[in-house]
């Protein structure tokens, strides 16, 4: 067996694995948690759940946002996690992997289909690279984190893609190397980075609401905790 | 505004930021009040979840760029809300989780110095909190909320605009009880005087009633209304009246204000519990707030946050006049208002959609020409004086040169002779606007049009 492979069904890939699903799932954990606190403790108790729903879900397919506010970017970006969920999660390589390392997967999309996200993929990643490198907002906005999470999108979005042609110019064991170990990387720094939103989301808007809810009293113990029993003068 | 290095060692600190802050002397430590500051907040509120949520998730797409007004006009990359919020996200990575203490301990990273101190006192208000961008936002980040808790932990550090802390300290603490220092004597003569004017032009015998007890309504504005909207008072006053409706003044607190919205928590709640205190020394059933959209939004959301019970009710006096409208009770003549007039939406009222369609019906059962801006209603633009900058003189240049810009613009283009908006900020703002760009439109209350045309 070529190192890839045994790497991707040996234990190393099942640890990563472990520390990417419990991660997250802690991260969910938490959040829940804090919301409830949260809740508990407002003043007021009426949320208009309905309303953040709505908001939150009709962002899961952001079909009526995407135009509105730095458009290219934005296509971009929707192509690139439309690609990187459906391909990720449905192509049969991937699937076979997963059955391998925890003994059960799921239905697989059609190759052709996926080479098209693949693609679609590749294009967004390098466009929002580009953007974060050279258009001023995005310059000013972008972290060393940022950049490296796209580097890595990347680079396993065209080792994967090449991979499947007849005419990739790489070594196959060693793309595919190269692929296996940057996929590891994602799932790794997923939970300990931005990449968090991907179980998050549907928590933030929940938590602005939420947030705006305040505490009772927390205002005066605020100022009893920094300046003692005898407060401040206003 | 960027302070020169000599500027920093002066005394007169108070020139430090773009606005007036009092207790020049106390300029040094910020960093360390404000972070103590900062760790009692996350201590005694609901901040600490969101905050930690905001930080781990921020995907600094820059999107909202885009639909900032103050960032569209300014080009200034500071002003891209996600930037500022970082600012604040930044601060609570590096001092209050583990992995950022550790960070900065391996890295060395800078410790809260004294430049980010002033990047924050600057760019939190530069924000007027108008939370437009929080639309645009995939994630749904909520920048507004981050320049809210920013301004709290910062007045508690001591930085806050002086022009807002004196009205408080007068409202709160001083002997007239409001942040236009009206005097109750001066109060009474001036509903005299409104009485009389509505007698003399509306030909009806108009109550303004104080401290009955057991009404409906007690009715709070904007205190600013009493010396300088006569129109919109009386245009509530005649809509009260027509419809029968038993309301009262109160004369121990009668200030709709809360700028504890702008900048303090604890301010906001010693106000909600005036408010809430005279409501119920009078037994009043509901509290009904006048054209006013920060007085409006504090009072409906904190009323019932503060008070501790929901037997509180806070309407605003534009859905009572709708209620009216569409009941039939009131009788808004045709054809008095000819000018072509437009609405503008006040962020604390509309973004949430609580009124966004009422003041718009109202208006189209007698004006014959309105017409709208775009964009308007949830996706309005901000006056550019929100969050309390229109009162801060100071930031006079900052408002018309950059936040209102793109008001003024879209006023232009509207081609209206009148922009009528609910809300004594938002008025100033427009005034000033108006001046500025020399517009040729009257900004004036939903109110003074409804005065104008009312039948008693
Ligand atoms: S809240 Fe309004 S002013 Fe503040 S950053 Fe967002 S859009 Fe700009």
């Amino acid at each position: 067996m070529p190192t890839w492979l045994t790497l991707a069904k040996g234990p190393a890939f099942l640890f990563v694995l472990a520390v990417f699903a419990l991660g997250l799932l802690r991260l969910i954990v938490l959040t829940v948690w804090d919301i409830l606190a949260a809740v508990h403790r407002a003043g007021n108790r009426r949320m208009p759940y309905r309303q953040i729903l709505r908001q939150t879900l009709s962002w899961l397919l952001p079909v009526n946002h995407l135009h509105r506010a730095r458009p290219a970017y934005s296509f971009a970006s929707f192509g690139l996690h439309v690609s990187i969920l459906l391909v990720g999660l449905f192509l049969r390589n991937h699937l076979d992997i997963l059955q391998a390392n925890i003994g059960f997967a799921w239905w697989s999309i059609s190759k052709p289909i996926l080479d098209v996200l693949t693609l679609i993929g590749i294009a967004g990643a390098a466009f929002l690279l580009l953007s974060r490198i050279y258009v001023m907002s995005s310059q000013r906005l972008s972290r060393t984190s940022d950049y490296l999470l796209l580097l890595l999108l990347l680079n396993i979005l065209v080792s994967g893609y090449l991979a499947g042609r007849d005419w990739n110019p790489i070594p196959y064991d060693e793309l595919m190397l190269f692929h296996v170990l940057n996929g590891m990387a994602l799932l790794l720094v997923a939970p300990f980075s931005k990449i968090a939103h991907c179980v998050l989301f549907p928590f933030i808007r929940l938590g602005a609401e939420v947030a705006w809810h305040l505490t009772p009293r927390g205002g005066s113990e605020v100022i009893q905790t920094l300046h003692g029993p005898q407060g401040r003068k206003i | 505004m960027a302070d020169s290095p000599s500027s920093q060692s002066s005394p007169m600190t108070h020139h430090k930021y773009s606005y007036h802050v009092e207790n020049a002397g106390e300029g040094n430590h910020r960093a360390e009040k404000f972070l103590s500051a900062f760790a009692a907040i996350l201590r005694h509120s609901n901040y600490r979840f969101i905050v930690e949520l905001f930080a781990r998730t921020t995907a600094r797409c820059g999107r909202c760029a885009a639909s900032c007004q103050v960032y569209q006009a300014s080009n200034d990359p500071r002003d891209i809300p996600c930037y500022r919020t970082q600012l604040l996200l930044d601060v609570y990575r590096q001092y209050f989780t583990s992995s950022g203490q550790f960070r900065s301990r391996i890295l060395g990273e800078d410790a809260l110095s004294e430049a980010k101190m002033d990047e924050m006192a600057e760019c939190f208000y530069r924000c007027m909190a108008c939370r437009r961008c929080s639309i645009d936002c995939p994630l749904g980040l909520d920048h507004g909320l981050m320049t809210h808790l920013g301004r709290y932990i910062l007045s508690e550090a001591g930085i806050a605009p002086k022009g807002l802390v004196v009205s408080v300290r007068e409202q709160l603490e001083g002997a007239t009880a409001n942040t236009s220092a009206i005097p109750l004597p001066a109060l009474l003569d001036n509903l005299e005087f409104l009485k009389d004017e509505l007698r003399e032009t509306k030909g009806a015998s108009v109550d303004f009633p104080v401290d009955q007890e057991n009404a409906e309504y007690i009715f709070f504005p904007a205190v600013s209304d009493y010396l300088m909207e006569a129109d919109t008072l009386m245009g509530n006053a005649a809509v009260l009246h027509a419809t029968g409706t038993s309301w009262t003044i109160g004369s121990q607190y009668f200030d709709g204000i809360n700028y504890g919205l702008f900048y303090n928590d604890w301010i906001l709640e010693r106000i909600i519990h005036k408010l809430v205190g005279e409501a119920r020394r009078l037994k009043a059933k509901k509290v009904l707030v006048g054209e006013c959209g920060h007085a409006a939004r504090s009072a409906r959301q904190f009323v019932p946050t503060f008070a501790g019970d929901q037997n509180l009710p806070v309407v605003s006096v534009l859905e009572l006049t709708w209620q009216a409208v569409k009941a039939g009770k009131l009788r808004l003549k045709p054809g008095v208002i000819t000018e072509r007039v437009t609405y503008h939406d006040p962020c604390n009222i509309a973004r949430s959609g609580w009124i966004v369609d009422q003041p718009r019906e109202i208006l189209r059962s007698f004006v014959s020409d309105f017409v709208e801006m775009n964009p308007h209603g949830r996706e309005n633009y901000c006056c550019g004086g929100g969050s309390g900058l229109v009162s801060l003189d100071e930031t006079h240049d900052f408002r018309m040169k950059v936040s209102g810009k793109t008001k003024a613009e879209q006023i232009r283009a509207s081609g209206a002779q009148i922009v009528a908006t609910p809300c004594a900020n938002c008025k100033k703002q427009l005034r000033e606007l108006v001046d500025y760009y020399k517009l040729p439109v009257q900004i004036v209350g939903v109110h003074d049009l409804i005065l104008r045309a009312v039948e008693l």
